[in-house]
């Protein structure tokens, strides 16, 4: 008992301040949250159960619902691709030693450390505005500009954008695993006559696989996740239309504008459980695209 | 004979063109990327210089324009911002350093004790906590929102920093804890070893082997924590409901919602000031800050 | 000064036994080395008792305390690693005293063992800097520095020279040795390397596979070893093997000939005969005939490589001036005393003549 206690020791006091946040800050959380997900509570009174209630309100009645998982989904499906197309290109345009490869990674990162600054939402805002820079420079060719921020047709692809313009994390990530691919595979692929494009998808892609399998992973997460870029842009309420309804932004305003807890709370479940269920996927599909070098067969 | 007819091409001539011929391509395709990656960079770059630019133009010059160059430059934008909300931009940035110094102080701390405690020491169950400890980077943090605030309610610190920065205290970002266990499981576990032979408590070989050797790692901790914590949207949003409690980000929410028609200015020159301070990190710990991303590959 | 004493130890990590239970007294003031191929337990064994890893059955005691759980701090020793282990971020003034403060020793009893250990391993002017401006020699100083600052009772090294390269580590052999005989503590110094073992070494313990194949001084295991591991793990280059029968009238070496030697058993055996006693075309009890196929020059002395009409292979050992070549047939005779006999679970067997 006192050698269990003495070898035990050490390791948790070091992690006891996890430990505690842990409890109270995640898993008991999210523990509470599913049993406020099964009552009515608006934090002045005590939670009433209501079963499974809520689910069966969301799944059946609730519009806004469905509109904010449309939006949310459409979000990610389109911006998440792009985003990484775009971070893989740039990184095989910074590989392989060109020159002055330290500025264009730093301009190229900027983005993504200002990107969920609120200063940027609100230059997105104006970006897109109908006398905005973005329809002035469509003007230039001639072309005439929607009102973005006011049509539910076009208002998405401007948050669209804005996570596309922070591609530079995934591209950092890009740029170590394309270095870590051997150079004598391109060399000895090009002794067997073998082209840029027969290069990249015979060489890079099967060997970054696991890096574009993480970077998929990642951003998938993020994206679901993203709040404040919709919250402004649509003035905290998902206008116009719903159609920046992004299902954080719903959940806000369920709990702390209307305060209906256990709703947002049931509405938080599904998000995690949308979550799981997408890395789930990723983590299961990955056996038959991603081989890791070190594994046999 | 033919041979005698054409100028004797040596192999040493054939490499020569050959190697003149690939320079000449590798060259080619060089220019071409940097033309590519110098257009991208000025897409890139452009709509922040436009938000410089517009913090100095007079209102009217700010829609319907896109130069980089005011038509006068409007220096009292900043001071009229600083002041244009009920509430001095001094306070603002004040409630903001503190939050932000505190919250880079508590997940330094804290997370490099889990770190080291993962990485380095043996206790029952570390296997399963340590997976735990995964899947919480997993979590969105709006799925643990609503309890938290009702927790924070009931404690009285609604209205007050603390429930954003004791949680940092309590190493909850699981990203730090995962960087750091990346670095400390580079350094020799010999180093340990030689320690405890020299008489360490596993505190003293944290405190006087493993964090000195692991300053890189906790300046990246601390930059990602300073600039993540600067930057934080929805937590004061929840938090603060007093505008002299107000960081930086929720005071400049306030200009769109004070529907101020006349403000852009100002409003761009507080923006530009909000962000002011993440660039100067930026400027100054680049490395270290493009290494960290390379090293956990995250975020 | 101390003696240490292994009884029964063992150690098993999940329920993996690596460790067999090992019973070896370390006398005080002894140098004794840990010998055996990578993976056969001598670092796990040595860091046991060291205690940087639990002691999984069994007791280890220093002195005569049992130290099973004390932390290494407290066990009065101190440790050499394979990677020195200097602390990066710590002048070579500090790693030599940053043991000796956290004892709480006061300062100029510091000052003064520092001074002495710089004094002996000729590092002072070292002294202030840091481990990555050093050499691999002078990390290595250092170590051994760091190693005796503490005046400990008992010294353990984990494999100390196998970072060196092959001049350097001679040299090292020779200053250990030295420093050995000027403190007099009680060594253990674990290496892979049986030469190092040879040299430095009052005794040898042999291991293998997680179990004590024998204990004696580098003459003992070298002319008497109990076993065919260490018959062909002691001695460089290697020992030859021959099967043969043994029987009442002698040992027969299969179409080679027959040893006049008289095992006390009878049936299959192992014969094994050192280079250095097969003389080339040179009369023995027995001599056996083939021919060479490899000869390696050394300068002092030729190995030269025979094979055997049966298609076994002999090495013997030849001096520097002796011609040689690829092709030759020679005959190599031994004398019958030379020989070790093994039974067939590899055990030692005494002939008489």
């Amino acid at each position: 008992m006192q050698k269990f206690f003495r070898r035990n020791f050490a390791g948790y006091a070091f992690l006891s301040p996890w430990l505690v946040g842990f409890f109270l800050l995640a898993i008991g959380p999210i523990l509470a949250s599913l049993y406020l997900s099964f009552t009515k509570y608006n934090v002045v009174r005590p939670p009433q159960w209501l079963g499974l209630d809520h689910y069966v309100h969301m799944f059946q009645y609730d519009q806004r619902f469905w509109k904010a998982l449309q939006v949310t989904f459409q979000f990610v499906v389109i911006s998440v691709p792009l985003k990484l197309i775009f971070a893989l290109g740039v990184a095989m345009a910074l590989d392989k030693g060109i020159r002055a490869i330290g500025w264009y990674r730093a301009l190229f990162y900027l983005p993504s450390i200002l990107g969920g600054s609120i200063a940027v939402a609100i230059l997105w805002r104006q970006l897109f505005n109908y006398d905005g820079v973005i329809n002035l420079i469509l003007r230039l060719f001639g072309a005439e500009g929607p009102y973005w921020l006011a049509d539910p047709k076009y208002s998405l692809w401007t948050l669209i954008v804005l996570a596309i313009w922070q591609f530079g994390s995934p591209m950092l990530i890009f740029l170590a695993g394309l270095r870590a691919i051997p150079q004598e595979l391109y060399e000895a692929a090009e002794i067997d006559a073998a082209g840029p494009v027969k290069k990249f998808f015979a060489i890079t892609v099967p060997l970054l696989a696991p890096v574009i399998f993480f970077n998929l992973v990642l951003q998938m997460i993020e994206a679901f996740k993203s709040f404040s870029g919709a919250f402004i842009i649509s003035g905290g309420s998902g206008a116009p239309l719903d159609s920046l309804l992004f299902f954080t932004v719903y959940l806000y305003n369920e709990a702390f504008s209307f305060l209906r807890m256990g709703y947002a709370s049931a509405l938080a479940w599904v998000l995690l459980l949308i979550i799981a269920l997408f890395t789930a996927i990723a983590f299961w599909t990955s056996k038959y695209w991603v081989h890791y070098e070190n594994e046999r067969g | 004979m033919s041979a005698s007819t054409m100028p004797a091409q040596t192999t040493a001539d054939i490499a020569h063109a050959y190697r003149q011929e690939r320079a000449k391509r590798a060259k080619r395709s060089a220019v071409l990327k940097h033309i590519f990656l110098i257009l991208t960079s000025l897409v890139m770059i452009y709509p922040l210089i436009w938000m410089f630019a517009a913090s100095l133009k007079p209102d009217n010059q700010i829609f319907g324009d896109l130069g980089l160059w005011p038509s006068e430059f409007q220096w009292e934008n900043y001071s009229e911002g600083w002041n244009a909300l009920p509430v001095s931009f001094t306070t603002f940035f004040w409630n903001s350093t503190v939050v932000t110094v505190l919250s880079v102080l508590g997940n330094v701390i804290s997370c490099s004790f889990a770190a080291y405690a993962f990485a380095r020491l043996e206790f029952s169950g570390k296997t399963i906590w340590f997976a735990l400890m995964m899947m919480t980077l997993m979590i969105p943090y709006h799925v643990v929102l609503i309890p938290q605030y009702i927790l924070f309610l009931n404690l009285g610190w609604v209205d007050s920093y603390l429930p954003l920065i004791v949680p940092k205290f309590l190493a909850g970002d699981a990203f730090f804890i995962f960087l750091m266990i990346q670095f400390f499981r580079q350094l020799p576990r010999e180093l340990d070893e030689a320690a405890m032979i020299d008489g360490c408590s596993p505190f003293k070989i944290y405190w006087a082997i493993i964090m000195p050797l692991s300053l890189p790692a906790m300046a990246t901790a601390a930059i990602f924590s300073f600039i993540w914590t600067w930057e934080d949207f929805l937590g004061p949003l929840v938090y603060l409901n007093d505008m002299k409690d107000y960081t930086v980000p929720l005071a400049l929410r306030s200009f769109i919602s004070t529907d101020g028609v006349s403000q852009y200015g100002p409003m761009f020159a507080m923006s530009i000031l909000s962000i002011l301070p993440i660039l100067l990190f930026f400027i100054i710990f680049q490395r270290l800050i493009i290494r960290g991303i390379a090293m956990s590959g995250l975020k | 000064m101390a003696s240490v004493t292994l009884s029964e130890v063992r150690k098993a990590y999940s329920s993996m036994e690596v460790i067999h239970g090992i019973n070896l007294e370390v006398q005080s003031g002894e140098f004794l080395v840990l010998v055996g191929p990578s993976g056969c337990g001598k670092s796990t064994l040595l860091r046991m008792i060291a205690g940087l890893e639990e002691i999984t059955d069994g007791t280890v005691s220093i002195g005569d305390r049992v130290v099973n759980d004390l932390p290494a701090s407290q066990r009065n020793l101190s440790m050499v690693f394979q990677s020195y282990a200097l602390y990066p971020h710590m002048s070579v003034r500090k790693n030599l005293a940053f043991g000796l403060s956290n004892l709480r020793m006061p300062k100029d009893e510091i000052e003064r063992r520092v001074a002495d250990a710089a004094r002996i391993l000729q590092i002072g002017e070292l002294m202030e800097r840091k481990p990555r401006q050093l050499s691999g020699g002078q990390k290595q100083r250092v170590a051994i520095g760091r190693a005796i600052v503490r005046e400990p009772q008992l010294f353990l090294f984990d494999e100390p020279l196998s970072n060196l390269d092959a001049e350097l580590r001679v040299q090292m052999r020779v200053e250990l040795a030295g420093l050995y005989n000027r403190l007099g503590t009680t060594m253990i110094y674990v290496t892979h390397d049986q030469t190092e073992a040879m040299t430095m070494a009052t005794r040898i313990a042999v291991l293998n596979k997680g179990n004590l194949e024998q204990v004696g001084t580098p003459f003992e295991l070298y002319n008497n070893p109990r076993n065919l591991f260490v018959a062909s793990f002691i001695g460089s280059p290697k020992m030859n093997l021959l099967k043969g029968n043994a029987s009442g009238l002698g040992v027969d070496l299969g179409g080679l000939g027959t040893l006049s030697a008289r095992p006390g058993t009878s049936g299959p055996v192992t014969v094994g005969i050192r280079p250095e006693h097969l003389g080339l075309n040179q009369p023995g009890d027995l001599a056996v005939e083939g021919t060479i196929t490899l000869v390696e020059y050394l300068g002092s002395e030729l190995f030269v490589y025979v094979a055997l009409a049966d298609g076994q292979s002999l090495l013997a050992q030849a001096p520097g001036n002796a011609q040689f070549k690829r092709g030759d047939t020679v005959s190599l005779g031994f004398k019958a005393g030379d020989a070790h006999f093994f039974d067939a679970e590899g055990l030692r067997i005494e002939a008489s003549a």
